[in-house]
This record gives structure tokens, C-alpha cells and sequence, in this order.
């Protein structure tokens, strides 16, 4: 029964522990965050890649799946199949509105032609529009530099519903020459397409101004894709362009697809790309041979229905596939123009094989630096073995005493282990929440490093110069310690507050997570409950062991000589 | 004669300085009646206190180095939970310099042995009474006042008074006190003296050692330590 209670009261009456508490709970802050944002980092990959691209994928680049149509129709018969979305992807050059005069930016990007409508079902698309209408929860999500407030002031919601449903059919109405309405092929850019549009620091984005009438805001402005067609009967390809009314940007969270995505319909893509219905002429006579070579798709996203896995839908698809094949080839009664068999550049993947290139080494990195940050622990229990020596060796007396009144060896043991366990216990709890509590707000601690406010570097400033104040006054009379810590401590604030001034006023503000680098616009900021409990559990069970030896020694002490310990 | 409650025969305890071995104790022997007690008055280094840790079976004596009967059993032959058990329930230190625990409070120093031999659910169980024969001790010792205070609020005589509850908190039929009054001035010595006679009145069986003669003297029995040797020459009947 006296475990518990000098266990507690060692806990409580002395700085030391704390200081172990404190050790305890940094070694699992940092393995948290750490492992939090890699897993964080690995989810957003693994959604953003299933959201993206759907479970399965059919895909047979450049020559396109001929009949893609049919094949659509059988697979989202499948009870296994929710929706299928077919596209046409290639890479083009987008000629920028921007800026003002006649040299306009042109910008890389890639293009995905899609039915806005399967495209939505398998993807979620429109919800990833950036221009919404502001409602009132979005309102108080909003930063306060998020120029889709001005938005809402400047042309109203209205407006903005506008451009939602002009995306969801990419298609604008404009007058014609004449003065009548005719519809316009739409694109939605990802948003960081537009290299007007910027990165403020609540991580909203805002158009530069500049323009004559303006800012530099997407959406109706004209954009021209251009593209070379690899499929072409010619000689020589000859390009191709496409003239597109901006009518939104999308905002997928995954800083590649953002920075050089665009969604065209899938008519003006199969166009450009040579991949339309086309009736065959005879090369030798140029007379119509009665043949029509069938549209293609390049890919098809297929999502699969709740509760399937994209591996057990996969083997489904391929099974479809070769039944579409076959059929086509005996409806025909003829290989031209057949679907390709599947493994010669037609392939079905799950979206996870599709990624795997991008997945597995995240993976693997991840795993890499939960192993390295699980190190971690023996610090942990080399913290709690030197801190428990000394306590022990402090205790050397009392340990005497609690023999001489009949305490075992085991007895004395389990003190120092329950002491450990505590130790442990509480350190995972306060490492638990301070790896919660900068996990939350990482976005908002980056944010605060690159650009930290000047407040603050005022404030620690003068910190620095009350600890160098306080130092001086306290080492008066020639005390060294005083001055050792006092100056410690105000060189420590100092440096702080030069860094301050530094980040703000010499480098402008530092970046450290690179949306460019790390693909995400933000730091993920979900805590990883696995790693939680695995840390915390590895937390407790290394500082036990830590304690195991000083509580060993404890009880391998003479209670003689521990009592005429000095 | 009566059968003495405890009784040291022909100890020998030698301990190793570095390479040197330091014979303290060579062929002591004692014998203490039940209800008597017992002053070892010896010079500092003579192994008064060694003897008194023989006795608590906090140390053994060397092999083949004499035996230790406690009501008839020799303390070699406990093993070591009757050990820790003997210590416990059988006999109560006191020291010279108090050695109550910093973190625990008046009340839970004199509670000490209690809790020690206690398991949880009997704690559980008994904690009123046993609080309450703790408190009762510390009262009659004039410290009811004092319960909740740290040793390091109190004074020395205090500190020893607390000292002398522990001991007592399992009303142990013995009690073993290394200078209990070495470190207090001669009038709180006398205090605490007093208060021991006052628990020998009540029966309880006392060994005490000393090198002041004076204080001896309020024993029953005097014995010198010379040497490592009780010299039985010189014991006498103090009353």
C-alpha cells in the first residue's frame, strides 16, 4: 500500500520527475507529429488518388478505346459499378490572358476532355469547384483576405451559382455576331494554373490586380489550348487549338493536378486529339468507303458501388472488357477498328497500381521515419534511467528506512516502477496533447514561421533584454549562476527576435512546406490514431524500462549502509 | 529464569573497507527478557550499532558467526518475507537522526510500518482504525497538532517523537533505538527518555544504545560493548 503513495509523492514534490514528464512528452510529440503528418501526407496521396482517378481505370493512351460508349454502358450495368466516366487526356500549351499586351504567358498543362456529368459522379468534380456561391458556413471558412469574399460583395452569389452551372456542363452562352446566344466550350483550370492567381497567408488564394479592368480572376476571361495530336494520318502533325471560356477553377488540394490540370469537354478534346467519329475515305480514290471509325476514349474512371473493393472490381472489368471485345469483333465480323486486347497499352488497374509509382515510395518513407523517429524511445528510457539513478541515489536513505520498517526488495522495486509507469503514463498524455495541439494548428504555426508577425519579435526582443536586465541585477554580488541562466535565456529570446526581424524585413518571409515539393497546398493536420496509441503505449513501456534498472538498484540496496547514507 | 524474548549468541560481524576486512562485533552475546529494557553503553566504533541491526535482522552476522533467537527461532532461519515480517510486526528502530520519509506527512510517517504491512484491500478495509491508532500514538506524544505538517516543520524532539510513533504504529514487542537522543539537547533528550519509560511502564521491551552513561541509566540493565564483546563483567542491574 505505501507503493502508491511514495510513488504519488514523489511524483508531486519535486522538480525532477516533471522534468522526466516533460522529456517523456516532447520524445512523443515529435513521433506523433512526425508520424501524423507522414500518414496524413500518405491519406491525402491515397485519396486524392482514388477521388481523382476512381477505383478501376481502363486506359489506353494516345489511340483511345474505340466504342468507349458501349463498353461505359456495359460496365455501369455491372451491379458492382456506380458510375464511369470516360475522358481524353493529353498535354497541350494554354495560352494566358495575362498580360496585359500582346505577349501573353503560355502555361504547360495537362487536359482532361470529360462529360462533366460521369465525370462528376465518379469523381466528385463539382465539389471541388473553387468560385461557389458564399454561404454562410463556407462564409466562416473563409480567411479574411479570401477573395472570394469580394466575390460575393462584387458581382454576388448569383453570379457565382452562374459559374458553378457553367461548369457543370462546360459550356458558356455568349451572343454571336449577330447578337443571338450560342454556347461556348467552358474549361475549369485548376487554380494554380493561372500563375496570377497567389497564395496569401491564411492559404486562401487571391488574383494579382493589374489587369486594365481589374484583377487577374479567371473565369471569363478566354484561354486558347493548343496541342499536337499524335494521331494523325499526316506526314507532318499539324497542331491543334481550341479557343475556351473560362468558366471556373477546381481545387483538388494536390498541388500537381492544381498547377496544371484543365477540364475541356470531351468532344473539343477527342476533336484536337484526332480521337472524334470519323467517316473513312479510300486513300487511293478519296471516295467514302461507308466505314465510320468509332469515337475513342483514352480512359475510363469507373467507380466502384459502396461497399466493393477496387481489387475485387478489377478482375469484374477486365472480364467485361474482354467480353465488349469479342462482341465488337463479331458484330463487325472484322478486327478493324477493334479493341485493343488487354496488355498490349490497354490496361486495367485499381487506382492504387495506377499510383503506385507515387504511392510506394510515400510508403515507404513513412515507414522509414517511424522506424528512425521510434529511436526515440530509447532516449526516452535513457532519460528515465539517468533521472530514476539519481533519484534513487537521492532516496538512498529513505529506501533504508522503508527496509527497517519491513519493506521488500520487491516492495522497493515496484515503487520505482509504478514511479516509472507514472512518469510514462503522464508524459504520453501531455505528449498526446501538445503533438495534438501543433497538429491541429500546424497550417497555422508554418504559417506564423514564414511570415512571423512583428509583435512577436517585438515582444521576444524585449524578453531578451528584461532576462539580460534581471541577469545583471541578480549577479550583483558575483553569483555566476544568475548570470549563466539569465543570459542564457536572453541570448536564446534574442536570437529569436533577430530571427524574426530577419524572416520579416531581409528574406520577406520563408516558405517551408513547399506546395511544390510536397504536392499538397497544406500541411496535413490529422492526428494518426494509430500512432498515437502505438507511441504512447512504446512511451510507457520504455519508461518502465528505464525505471527498471534504478528501481533494480534501489532494491539491491544495503539497508545498513543506506541508512548511515550521508 | 525467564525465557528471554530476544537473545544474541557469540555474534561475529566483520565488514570490508576496500581490501580490508574490519572485524566489528567478535562473540557478543545478550540475552533480553520480555518487559526489560536494556542499555548497550559502548564507545563510538564499538559496534553498538551494528549489534542493534543484528537484532532488527536489518544484517546478518558473518557465516557461522553466532545466531539470533526472537522468542525461541533463530532470525537465520526465516526466509526472507518472515524477514521483512520480523521487521515489520516484531521490532521498531528508532534512530539517532529521526530518518522519517520528507514527502509524507506526520501522519503517514507514523502510519509507515502499518501501511507497509498491509495489502491494498486491507488498507482498504482498516485504514480508519489503523489512522486512528497513529493518530492516538502521535496525540499522546503531544503532536495531535502536528498531523499534517512535513518533518521539516517540526523540530528535533518533534522529529523524534514522530520516529518513536513509527516504531510503535504496529505495537511491536520490541524496540530497538540507536542513541535516540544524540542528536537532541539534554532537556528534549530527557523528554524523549521519559516517553520511552513510560512505554517500558507499559510493557514494552526496550534496547537502547548509548555512549552516555548517563542516559543508560535509565535502563533496567546496563551492558558495555568493549571491543566487539558484551562484557558481562560489567553489566549490572540498574534497578
Amino acid at each position: 500500500m505505501y507503493a502508491p503513495l511514495l510513488s504519488n509523492r514523489y511524483l508531486r514534490s519535486r522538480v525532477i520527475p516533471l522534468i522526466a514528464v516533460a522529456a517523456v512528452a516532447l520524445c512523443v510529440a515529435l513521433v506523433i507529429i512526425v508520424v501524423s503528418v507522414m500518414s496524413g501526407f500518405l491519406e491525402m496521396v491515397r485519396q486524392a488518388g482514388r477521388q481523382l482517378n476512381g477505383d478501376v481505370i481502363i486506359s489506353y493512351p494516345i489511340n483511345g478505346i474505340p466504342g468507349y460508349e458501349r463498353l461505359a454502358e456495359r460496365l455501369e450495368a455491372m451491379p458492382e459499378v456506380s458510375a464511369v466516366a470516360p475522358l481524353v487526356d493529353g498535354w497541350g500549351l494554354l495560352r494566358m490572358p495575362y498580360p496585359d499586351g500582346d505577349e501573353k504567358a503560355m502555361e504547360t498543362v495537362q487536359f482532361w476532355a470529360v462529360e462533366p456529368e460521369s465525370f462528376d459522379r465518379v469523381t466528385g468534380f463539382l465539389g471541388t469547384l473553387h468560385w461557389t456561391p458564399v454561404t454562410d458556413g463556407l462564409r466562416r471558412t473563409l480567411g479574411s483576405r479570401d477573395f472570394r469574399r469580394d466575390l460575393e460583395e462584387s458581382i454576388g452569389n448569383d453570379e457565382l451559382a452562374t459559374l458553378v452551372d457553367e461548369a457543370a456542363v462546360l459550356r458558356t452562352m455568349e451572343p454571336d455576331r449577330a447578337g443571338a446566344l450560342v454556347p461556348r466550350p467552358g474549361t475549369v483550370l485548376g487554380l494554380h494554373v493561372s500563375k496570377a492567381n497567389r497564395r496569401q497567408e491564411d492559404g486562401s488564394v487571391r488574383p494579382v490586380t493589374g489587369h486594365r479592368s481589374g484583377s487577374w480572376w479567371m473565369p471569363r476571361f478566354e484561354v486558347i489550348l493548343s496541342t499536337l495530336p499524335p494521331r494523325t494520318n499526316l506526314a507532318s502533325p499539324q497542331a491543334e487549338n481550341v479557343r475556351l471560356r473560362v468558366v471556373n477553377e477546381f481545387r483538388t488540394g494536390l498541388y500537381m493536378i492544381d498547377e496544371t490540370r484543365i477540364i475541356i469537354p470531351l468532344e473539343e478534346g477527342q476533336r484536337i486529339m484526332h480521337l472524334d467519329a470519323q467517316a473513312l475515305v479510300d486513300p487511293v480514290t478519296g471516295q467514302p468507303t461507308g466505314l465510320t471509325e468509332p469515337k475513342r476514349a483514352t480512359q475510363l474512371l469507373i467507380r466502384a458501388a459502396p461497399g466493393i473493393h477496387a481489387d475485387a472490381l478489377k478482375p469484374l472489368v477486365e472480364a467485361t472488357y474482354d467480353a465488349y471485345r469479342e462482341a465488337f469483333i463479331a458484330e463487325r465480323n472484322n478486327a478493324a477498328f477493334a479493341p485493343p486486347t488487354r496488355g498490349v497499352g490497354l490496361v486495367v488497374q485499381t487506382w492504387r497500381e495506377q499510383q503506385a509509382r507515387f504511392i510506394e515510395p510515400v510508403e515507404k518513407e513513412r515507414e522509414l521515419m517511424r522506424t528512425l523517429f521510434s529511436l526515440i524511445y530509447l532516449v526516452t528510457a535513457g532519460l528515465v534511467l539517468a533521472i530514476f539513478w539519481a533519484i534513487v541515489h537521492e532516496k538512498t536513505r529513505d529506501i533504508g528506512v522503508l527496509r527497517s520498517v519491513g519493506a521488500s526488495r520487491a516492495g522497493i522495486c515496484w515503487i520505482f516502477l509504478r514511479y516509472g509507469f507514472q512518469i510514462g503514463v503522464l508524459g504520453a498524455i501531455a505528449g498526446l496533447g501538445l503533438g495534438a495541439l501543433i497538429v491541429r494548428n500546424i497550417n497555422a504555426i508554418h504559417g506564423a514561421m514564414g511570415h512571423p508577425p512583428i509583435w512577436l519579435g517585438v515582444f521576444l526582443g524585449i524578453a531578451a533584454i528584461g532576462s539580460a536586465v534581471i541577469a545583471a541585477w541578480r549577479s550583483r554580488g558575483g553569483a555566476l549562476l544568475p548570470l549563466v541562466l539569465g543570459g542564457t535565456v536572453a541570448l536564446a529570446l534574442g536570437g529569436l527576435a533577430a530571427g524574426v526581424f530577419w524572416v520579416r524585413f531581409v528574406v520577406g518571409g520563408i516558405q517551408i512546406w513547399d506546395p511544390a515539393v510536397y504536392y499538397f497546398s497544406t500541411i496535413p493536420n490529422q492526428l494518426d490514431p494509430v500512432a498515437c496509441i502505438s507511441t504512447m503505449i512504446g512511451a510507457v513501456i520504455f519508461s518502465v524500462l528505464g525505471a527498471f534498472f534504478p528501481a533494480a538498484s534501489a532494491a539491491d540496496i544495503d539497508p545498513v549502509r543506506a541508512l548511515r547514507y550521508e | 529464569m525467564n525465557e528471554p524474548l530476544l537473545e544474541a549468541r557469540d555474534l561475529h560481524k566483520t565488514y570490508r573497507l576496500g581490501r580490508v576486512d574490519v572485524p566489528v562485533l567478535h562473540g557478543a552475546s545478550l540475552r533480553v527478557v520480555a518487559g526489560e529494557w536494556v542499555a548497550v553503553l559502548g564507545a563510538s566504533g564499538s559496534g553498538k550499532s551494528t549489534l542493534l541491526h543484528l537484532l532488527g535482522n536489518l544484517d546478518q552476522p558473518d557465516r557461522g558467526g553466532g545466531t539470533i533467537h526472537f522468542r525461541g527461532r533463530p532470525l537465520d532461519a526465516l526466509v526472507r518475507w518472515e524477514g521483512d515480517r520480523y521487521r515489520n510486526r516484531s521490532v521498531g528502530f528508532v534512530f539517532q537522526f529521526y530518518h522519517l520519509l520528507p514527502e509524507l506527512t506526520v501522519l503517514e510517517n507514523a502510519m509507515l510500518p502499518a501501511l507497509v504491512g498491509v495489502t491494498r484491500l486491507r488498507w482498504w478495509r482498516e485504514r480508519a482504525a489503523i489512522m486512528r491508532r497513529a493518530q492516538d500514538t502521535l496525540e499522546s506524544f503531544g503532536l495531535g497538532h502536528r498531523l499534517r505538517h512535513r518533518p521539516s516543520e517540526l523540530s528535533g524532539g518533534e522529529r523524534q517523537r514522530v520516529a518513536i510513533a513509527r516504531a510503535l504504529a504496529n505495537s511491536p514487542p520490541v524496540l530497538l533505538a540507536d542513541e535516540p537522543t544524540g542528536n537532541l539537547d539534554a532537556r528534549t533528550g530527557a523528554g524523549i527518555l521519559d516517553l520511552l519509560a513510560d512505554r517500558h511502564r507499559a510493557g514494552l521491551t526496550i534496547v537502547m544504545v548509548t555512549h552516555d552513561l548517563t542516559i543508560a541509566a535509565r535502563a533496567d540493565r546496563v551492558v558495555h560493548l568493549v571491543d566487539g564483546r558484551v562484557d558481562e563483567a560489567s553489566a549490572s542491574a540498574v534497578s
